[in-house]
């Protein structure tokens, strides 16, 4: 591949607690205040600035609100005329868009770009928001006049560990508590002052009902409104930056490697399809496996954390033994010998994932590669796992539809 | 002395802050007694509890009873109790005198007052029971407010405040402000003084303007007096009351309830908890709006202000600096009202440092509490929004205020990004 190295300059993520409907915002103040917040939190300087890449799912059913690349040009009077870009990939639309910048990168088109992964979600009621999140499946057969279809379909994703493997739902209420326990370390996650504990998560109760096959309450990620911005660079870009700001070029991450598959849409054909092989949603695997095998990753052991896509504990659980930490169907395994949690051979979800952190649909992969940078120089606060050098990330679209993994890493 | 919160008396569990507070200990599994007059109350404070975790998993935490049957089991087990009974003095020192009968000795007290003195809540006590007390001034909802201010008397043995203070940081996780044993504490002082103002200005330019032209857009919450309704103008008079008969500074007749208000109290219309305060809902959903002159409700005017609204139209795209540009850029009555109300916030606050808060905190005591407690702006960000010290020191110098010497000369405000947009709301 034509191009070199890939490196991040590092960002900003918004607060995800808080409530920017409630703040009578627009969107394009989220998108604005992660890029001014991106201004502070790295050197980079507007004017070097070649291109605005925008993750966002459905900007045009949530808030009436199309063309969101054109919103960065009113955000500095230098951008008049710079190219903006639009991803959508439903959950994985931050990542999509990406992928996109790496390519110009790579292609030497632009050596410097900002990323911005945008969504606001909380200007609708739930049963609205969960009838267009069911646009992100096959709508017409799989959504269309099901309430909260969505989580159904991760319902079944359970339920075919199920089938195949036994599962005992224990593990998922233990794993949605692992990440409102590691939210709680992190200042901007949404959940950091909620009330979480096991009982809680594994009791059925009236504030934790079942809201659709086997998922309760506390197995969902969260309604958040979110942006996240963050600056990729070429090496020749990178290497004048770390000299103009005193740094050292083996001391920023990069983007070491990704893997990126797409399924076709219907989950019950995905699980016809993986029907006798090794792992259920098998395209999953194949974009990290992928990832691994770009990044030099030998295995899911070679990495210090990974930052999972947990829209629901049922998708944790499967990227538990998708990235290998166990054989196919014995996650629960990680998840009892505690491998996954803060202090855990390798943790998940440090920041407290969707589960704990919020899941802005089309910023959540953006807001898992500024983690990752976060983690990987050592500037996760509360949240760091020591000495962090390779992180992995896994952005899902639809029901495991697109798949994103990328490796951050020095 | 303690070194562990193993169990916690709540006194006073049939009360929001008891019940929310004593909720959030029990959300870290420790043990808590809701204690209350009745049974029947502290069951009710256990429901509030409940909501608040949205879990009923904490009940298995929490022991309902009442003072008679259950205070003393609980009060010789506790390692902290939470004092939450009414706001009057008699009261908490009738409930301390049966603390002190049955408490095992070093546990500590904390009350929960906002306006009452400490020293005289204490006085006839042990030298143990004022050793071991404290006020830890938690803010409504705790589960969304996170500030407690915390301030011992002269008595308070000072590991036992620092105990204190590390344990609800640690364990409740606060945003713990020390503040100085006066009446009011940091907070309420400077909330109060703002809403005194306001309600001063009423009289002339009504309940609907001074909400609209002071209105959540200038960095708060809620418009200020609809927040009074939602506080209620009886405690309202008695914070007033406390502050001008225990504090003493240039703004001390400021803290004199008008007339009016008096007048409301006497009619009943106490605000949200009575049938009206300065806003009333009638049938159609609308609300109209006390007319001190009349004492009787006038249907909205809706006023329409070209400044104001396109400070909220930037507000609204994340423009904030260019909001308060805007402000300080028109020239008109109702924009100075707008400016004065900020001078005052910020002369007033940056006046209070080493009088609320201990010097050598600088403003960061106060503006913690500003927007950890009231999520109003932090007086430091109206600063920064105002154009840094030197441009607000002029524009205090223009409109005569007295000039803080810990503006002059304190440091340079900037205010990151990531705890500005929040307090500006696009209304």
């Amino acid at each position: 591949m034509k191009g070199d190295k890939i490196y991040i300059l590092g960002g900003y993520q918004t607060d995800f607690a808080r409530n920017w409907h409630k703040e009578n915002k627009h969107i394009s103040a989220m998108m604005r205040e992660a890029y001014q917040g991106s201004l502070e939190s790295t050197a980079v300087q507007p004017g070097d600035i070649k291109a605005a890449f925008i993750g966002n799912f459905a900007a045009e059913l949530y808030c009436m609100q199309g063309l969101l690349g054109a919103f960065f040009v009113d955000f500095d009077p230098r951008f008049k005329g710079l190219p903006t870009h639009r991803f959508e990939a439903a959950c994985a639309s931050s990542a999509i868009a990406a992928l996109s910048a790496i390519a110009y990168i790579k292609a030497d088109i632009y050596d410097l770009v900002c990323l911005i992964g945008v969504e606001q979600m909380k200007t609708v009621n739930s049963t609205k928001g969960g009838e267009f999140l069911g646009t992100a499946a096959f709508y017409e057969k799989e959504s269309e006049g099901i309430e909260f279809s969505f989580l159904r379909l991760f319902g079944k994703l359970g339920d075919e560990y199920n089938k195949r493997y036994g599962l005992d739902d224990s593990y998922l209420a233990r794993i949605a508590e692992i990440n409102y326990r590691n939210a709680r370390k992190n200042p901007n996650a949404q959940t950091r002052n909620w009330f979480m504990n096991f009982e809680h998560a594994n009791t059925i109760g009236s504030y934790n009902t079942i809201v659709g096959g086997r998922i309760k309450i506390t197995d969902c990620s969260q309604v958040t409104d979110g942006a996240v911005c963050l600056y990729f660079a070429s090496e020749k870009f990178t290497a004048d930056y770390v000299e103009k700001n005193g740094l050292k070029l083996e001391d920023i991450p990069q983007i070491l490697g990704w893997g990126h598959t797409t399924a076709q849409i219907e989950f019950a054909s995905k699980i016809t399809d993986s029907q006798g092989q090794n792992y259920i949603l098998p395209f999953t695997r194949k974009a990290i496996t992928d990832a691994y095998k770009m990044a030099g990753v030998k295995d899911c052991w070679d990495l210090d954390c990974i930052e999972t896509h947990d829209c629901f504990t049922t998708s944790e659980y499967m990227a538990i033994d998708h990235f290998g930490l166990t054989k196919p169907g014995e996650s629960w395994k990680a998840i009892q010998q505690g491998v996954i949690e803060l202090e855990g051979k390798l943790p998940i979800n440090p920041s407290g994932g969707l589960i704990g952190g919020g899941h802005p649909v089309g910023a959540t992969g953006a807001r898992q590669l500024l983690d990752a940078y976060k983690q990987v120089t050592g500037t996760a606060g509360d949240y760091q796992v020591p000495d962090a050098k390779k992180v992995a990330t896994l952005n899902l679209g639809g029901t495991a539809t697109t798949n994103v993994c990328f490796i951050v890493g020095k | 002395m303690i070194n562990a919160i193993r169990k916690v008396a709540v006194l006073g569990s049939s009360g929001t802050i008891g019940s929310l507070v004593g909720g959030l200990f029990a959300q870290q599994e420790i043990e808590v007694f809701f204690l209350s007059r009745s049974l029947q109350g502290a069951k009710a404070g256990l429901k509030k509890a409940i909501i608040q975790a949205r879990s009923e998993v904490i009940s298995r935490y929490i022991e309902c009873g009442d003072y008679d049957h259950s205070l003393q089991t609980a009060l010789q087990e506790a390692d902290i109790i939470i004092e939450s009974v009414s706001e009057n003095l008699e009261i908490k020192k009738n409930i301390y005198n049966r603390v002190e009968r049955y408490r095992k000795p070093d546990t500590i007290i904390g009350t929960t007052t906002s306006s009452l003195p400490l020293t005289a809540l204490a006085e006839g006590q042990s030298e143990n029971f004022k050793k071991n007390f404290l006020s830890t001034h938690f803010y409504n909802p705790p589960g969304k407010m996170l500030a407690c201010e915390i301030a011992g008397t002269e008595n308070t043995d000072m590991e036992v405040y620092r105990f204190a203070k590390k344990s609800l940081k640690d364990i409740l996780r606060r945003v713990v402000i020390p503040v100085k044993n006066i009446p009011g504490f940091a907070g309420n002082r400077i909330a109060f003084l703002l809403f005194s103002k306001i309600t001063e200005l009423v009289q002339e330019y009504g309940v609907e303007m001074m909400d609209y032209l002071i209105g959540p857009y200038t960095g708060r919450l809620m418009p200020p007096l609809a927040t009074l309704d939602l506080v209620g103008l009886d405690i309202h008079k008695a914070i007033m009351e406390s502050l001008y008969e225990n504090t003493c500074d240039e703004m001390h007749d400021c803290f004199k309830l008008p007339d009016y208000i008096e007048k409301m109290i006497d009619m009943g219309l106490l605000g949200s908890k009575t049938k009206g305060g300065f806003y009333k809902k009638v049938e159609s959903g609308k609300h109209v709006f006390f007319d001190p002159t009349t004492c009787d409700y006038v249907p909205a005017i809706e006023p329409h202000l070209a400044f104001i609204e396109k400070a909220k139209n930037l507000i609204r795209l994340g423009m904030y600096r260019e909001a308060f540009e805007t402000i300080k850029n028109t020239q008109s009555k109702e924009a100075e009202i707008v400016l004065d109300s900020l001078c005052t916030y910020v002369a007033y606050s940056f006046s209070r440092i080493g009088d609320v808060t201990e010097a050598k905190y600088g403003i960061n005591g106060i503006d913690t509490v500003m927007s950890s407690g009231f999520h109003w702006a932090p007086p430091s960000l109206i600063v920064d929004m105002l154009g840094g010290n030197k441009d607000v020191v002029k524009l205090l110098n223009a409109k005569g205020f007295e000039i803080p010497e810990t503006l002059i000369n304190g440091p340079t405000i900037k205010y990151p990004i990531h705890n500005s947009g929040k307090f500006f709301i696009a209304r």
